[in-house]
């Protein structure tokens, strides 16, 4: 899998714009008002500093119609392109009626239905749908599709409990302990690993019945998963999908000066993931061995490129 | 409470057939009595046969109490159904049936059946004393009461007489025990159960064997519950091994007491005993006795194999697999420390390791200890060496210290077991909680609003009535407040008299002496003169809080009114003004939280800082606000006062991993490279979402303490998650000079 994502990353940092769409619906009291508006703004912040490639729309409270969203959609189809990569996140209250998902904004709900028509019409190649909403889950079967990454706060429609899922997706945005392959940047798979955690956690310290169970698909499946790994398919596309990339990266990969050593450096990290792959069929202390040598070699390449 | 009389009804024996016992059956009784009469003389045979006889009666309320007697419950339900269809208003069916529920242990049931025949009749004295005995089986204060009701009705009826004096008994006052059983006795010669106090009073005293035991003997030489009742009695004054050694006894005189064999297995396992333990309930489980406390607790021995033991010389410490390294680096030195403290303190060798065993899960615990789950308030509880406590992973941070309850039970151990077990509960748990505050002075019991309450109140006990707050509570929060002051009766007997003074009352204690005595010989004063004083040291202390409890609460609203709007400034003095009158609050709302957050909010770092310290001090344990406060300390450079603080916190949350981390990072910045390592590791035992930062993390205090080798596979490992993570690239170039 790091291959593939090495492979992508270069590719991604050379083309494209990312796109950042969130919807905040309706409170319906005025805490939850209050805090859907600064969980959006939180995002709109973190998008906005995500780089200059960014461009952040966000939707909260009465500006959060479906007309508006419509609005929204339909110059956005004509602006992205398929090269772009398009985030869509969604905070609030959602339904579940046993038929249709919709979460609840100001004037007529949107379906799941809705939003995916909406998505359809947007070119990007690589899409991104975050819903964290109640019931988000029931919105999966609508909303999942070849080359969109889908994830959802509850594992189905009834799980109707306000969630937390947005609190540690906004801090998976900043915190350095959601780049857990420390590449400096925060993908999809890995704010969705960290948030994932972190609702498991609160529940566990909370001492409550956890009511809410974070899925993801990005195969167009529409069995999600809670545990992305090559196992079962998924995360892939979603490892791929950055959030978060700070400038330092794209300069490591476009140096001219140091192409030789980054090509070596790529192939080494391709030579620890295929070793990664087959460590269960290994002597363990024959793992260890190969594995230090490549991260040693890895580790003065890379100091060599740093020089 | 378990009431001897009930012991007879074992569902088990379902398992026999009346029909097959029926061909042997003699005269065709008429009267249900006649059957138990049988029975009352250890008949039991015949008795049965009387009863299968009963069966074959026209009247549906016969046949029920037949079934009943057969312990056949299912059938016997449906026949009292049937009868109280037919005579809707009879007090008799309708406490005949909750007598049945009763037996099933289902005292809920029962009680509103009884409830339903007082409304029948009011005058139905066996009615009450139905209530009385289902408010026995909860403690529950009202059961004396009801049973002189009942008495009042009918003035013969000795079976009240003994429920009083079972009562009395648990209440630890056997005088009066004595005097309800021998009045139980006046009316029936033969009140068996009034006997079984008795013989209980001198079995409890060492007085082995007892006359009262012969002479139930002669009346029925099957009639186990006696001994059954002595070992529930030696049971509630935790003297355990006795508890099973009367048990033994009972089903030695008639092994279908199924209660009594539960009860068996259910203190095997206190003691650790799991394997005869286990075998003992399955033996319930197999014959249907399968009440709640018999399934719970085999479906913890099932567990079991989920705990990893760990061993020393003086202790064993049994953590849940999942989180045994997490806990261990702290737990086991925190137990050897405990154990060499008391070691000293109370002059004493243990006889054998310490055994405490941690259960992540709250229900678990509760099994373990009183073999039903719900017990919410329970901490930890000692059986003889064998210690049982939560894990904080149990509770909501914040909520639960698991060192100061450490000790709190590690106290509990010597004093038992210098005591043989004899101490009266008030002074073993008095000592118990002295004994935090003593080794910490944040620890122990705060004094809260219920315990102000208490004291205006004036509720507290005299000394000598001190157990009965423990027992049976007269008002909700009467056990709190009873650990209040049977702690704070041990620091004020330590502070006037000298911790000499408590290793006297100790021995008298072990010598059988009364509390009474224990005061006049080691103190050297009345009881009255002892509660008289202490009053006046405990005025001393608390009075102030008391006397202006009002002005606080109104100056507290105050100032949470003028912070909510935006009020800053006002509400820290209003706050301030009043936080002399009570600075024990450290709860929800406390000055300190509200103070501490608006001088923040106020840019005053150093206030707010300041403030918080001495809720740390008071004894505050809201991880939040210990967290704000170990950050401040941290960035003002007071790296002591930090790791004082994280470490407090770590005593009531050790699952939070920033906190380690914190605690790691400040333990290597000043030089202590085995305490960062001991964090670090704690950090990764909590499955950190960045593993690759945990193992880089451990891998720098590895290589701080000297242990390179480690280092290295722990920056190996941190690559392995992460092979671009350029700070552990660095280091493993480090850590490989020659490769």
């Amino acid at each position: 899998m790091r291959l593939v994502i090495a492979l992508m990353l270069a590719g991604m940092t050379a083309q494209g714009a990312s796109y950042f769409v969130t919807v905040a619906g309706l409170g319906g009291m005025p805490e939850y008002d209050k805090q859907f508006a600064d969980w959006a703004a939180g995002f709109d912040r973190q998008f906005k500093e995500s780089g200059p490639g960014a461009h952040v729309i966000t939707l909260s409270g009465n500006s959060a119609t479906k007309q508006r969203i419509g609005e929204v959609f339909s110059q956005l189809a004509h602006e992205v392109q398929p090269g772009d990569s398009f985030a869509l996140l969604l905070i609030g209250h959602g339904s579940f009626d046993g038929v249709d998902y919709k979460i609840n904004i100001p004037g007529p709900d949107a379906t799941a239905g809705e939003l995916a028509a909406w998505l359809n019409q947007i070119p990007a190649q690589r899409q991104l749908v975050v819903n964290m909403t109640s019931c988000s889950g029931a919105s999966l079967p609508a909303l999942a599709r070849k080359d969109r990454i889908v994830i959802v706060a509850t594992k189905s429609g009834n799980e109707k409990n306000a969630t937390v899922f947005p609190r540690y997706w906004l801090d998976a945005l900043h915190d350095p302990a959601a780049d857990a392959d420390k590449d400096g940047n925060v993908s999809a798979l890995e704010a969705f690993a960290y948030t994932q955690r972190k609702v498991a956690a609160y529940f566990e310290s909370e001492k409550l019945l956890a009511t809410e169970h974070p899925m993801m698909s990005d195969t167009g499946n529409f069995n999600a998963v809670r545990d992305p790994k090559p196992e079962n398919g998924q995360g892939l596309l979603a490892g791929s999908f950055i959030l978060m990339r700070p400038e330092m990266a794209e300069n490591e990969v476009t140096a001219p000066a140091k192409q030789k050593l980054v090509a070596k450096k790529d192939d080494l990290e391709a030579k620890i993931d295929r070793l990664k792959y087959q460590k269960a069929a290994m002597n363990p202390e024959e793992y260890k061995q190969q594995l230090a040598a490549l991260l040693l070699e890895l580790a003065k390449i890379q100091a060599e490129i740093d020089e | 409470m378990r009431l001897p009389a009930l012991l007879v009804f074992p569902q088990l024996l379902l398992v026999f057939s009346p029909i097959v016992l029926a061909f042997a059956i003699p005269d065709a009784p008429r009267d249900p009595a006649a059957c138990a009469a049988l029975r009352h003389y250890g008949k039991l045979t015949e008795s049965r046969q009387c009863y299968s006889k009963l069966l074959a009666s026209s009247d549906a309320f016969l046949r029920a109490q037949a079934d009943a007697g057969l312990e056949q419950f299912e059938e016997a339900n449906e026949e009292f159904r049937t009868a109280a269809r037919a005579r809707p208003a009879s007090a008799a069916v309708k406490t005949e049936w909750g007598k049945l529920y009763l037996a099933h242990q289902q005292a809920g049931d029962a009680g509103t059946l009884f409830e339903e025949a007082i409304q029948a009749d009011q005058n139905y004295a066996p009615a009450y004393l139905g209530l009385a005995r289902v408010a026995a089986s909860r403690y529950d204060k009202r059961a004396a009461d009801l049973a002189n009701q009942a008495l009042k009705i009918d003035p013969k009826m000795f079976e009240a007489h003994e429920l009083l004096a079972h009562v009395a008994l648990e209440d630890n006052d056997p005088v009066l025990a004595t005097k309800e059983a021998q009045a139980a006795l006046g009316i029936s010669p033969e009140a068996l159960d009034a006997l079984g106090v008795l013989a209980s009073i001198d079995w409890l005293n060492g007085k082995e064997p007892s006359p009262w035991m012969d002479r139930i003997l002669q009346v029925n030489s099957a009639y186990g519950e006696a001994y059954a009742t002595g070992a529930h009695f030696f049971e509630i004054n935790r003297r355990y091994e006795q508890a099973i050694s009367y048990y033994r006894k009972a089903l030695a005189l008639n092994e279908n007491l199924w209660e009594a064999r539960s009860q068996l297995g259910v203190n095997l396992m206190r003691l650790g005993l799991n394997t005869e333990a286990k075998q003992q309930l399955e033996r319930c489980y197999t014959a249907h006795y399968r009440n709640a406390e018999t399934v719970n607790s085999l479906r913890f021995l099932d567990t079991v194999g989920d705990y990893e033991t760990f061993k020393t010389a003086n202790a064993q410490l049994e953590l849940h697999k999942k989180e045994a390294a997490l806990l261990r680096p702290y737990m086991q030195p925190e137990l050897e420390q405990a154990i060499a403290t008391y070691q000293r303190k109370y002059k004493m060798t243990l006889p054998g390791p310490v055994k405490l065993q941690v259960f992540p899960n709250h229900d678990d615990f509760i099994v373990r200890t009183l073999g039903l789950p719900g017990q919410g308030g329970l901490l930890g509880v000692t059986f003889g060496l064998g210690v049982v406590m939560d894990s904080p992973s149990g509770r909501a941070p914040g909520d639960f210290n698991w060192a100061s309850t450490m000790w709190h039970e590690l106290s509990h151990v010597y004093v038992l077991t210098a005591t043989h077990n004899l101490v009266p509960r008030w002074y073993t748990e008095g000592l118990a909680v002295h004994e935090e505050g003593a080794h910490s002075p944040d620890w122990g019991d705060r004094m809260t609003p219920e315990i102000v309450a208490a004291l205006r109140k004036k509720q507290l006990l005299p000394v000598l009535d001190l157990d009965r707050g423990f027992v049976r509570p007269q008002y909700p929060s009467q056990v709190l407040v009873s650990y209040f002051e049977a702690g704070k009766i041990c620091d004020y007997i330590a502070e006037r008299w000298g911790d000499s003074a408590h290793l006297g009352m100790i021995r008298s204690y072990a010598n059988r002496k009364t509390t009474a005595e224990a005061i006049r010989d080691n103190l050297h004063e009345a009881p009255e003169t002892f509660d008289k004083d202490f009053a006046a040291w405990l005025d001393k202390r608390t009075g102030e809080t008391v006397r202006h409890f009002d002005d606080w609460k109104k100056g507290m609203k105050e100032a949470y009114a003028d912070l909510q709007s935006g009020k800053k400034e006002d509400a820290v003095k209003q706050a301030t003004a009043v936080h002399g009158y009570y600075p024990d609050y450290v709860g929800n709302e406390s000055y300190y939280e509200l103070t501490a957050n608006a001088m923040l909010a106020m840019g005053d770092s150093t206030g707010a800082m300041n403030v918080l310290e001495s809720y740390r001090e008071a004894g505050g344990t809201s991880v939040e606000l210990l967290k704000k406060l170990a950050r401040l300390e941290t960035g003002a450079g007071l790296q002591k006062q930090a790791g004082t603080t994280l470490q407090k916190i770590i005593y009531v949350y050790p699952e939070d991993m920033d906190v380690h981390r914190m605690f790691s990072s400040l333990l290597l910045n000043s030089g202590d490279a085995n305490g960062a390592v001991r964090e670090a590791q704690a950090a990764l035992a909590l499955k950190p979402t960045d593993v690759a930062q945990a193992h880089y993390d451990l891998a720098k205090a590895m290589l701080a303490a000297n242990r390179p080798k480690e280092a290295r596979d722990e920056v190996l490992a941190s690559l392995e998650a992460a092979p671009n993570f350029k700070q552990a690239q660095k280091l493993l170039l480090q850590l490989s000079p020659s490769e």
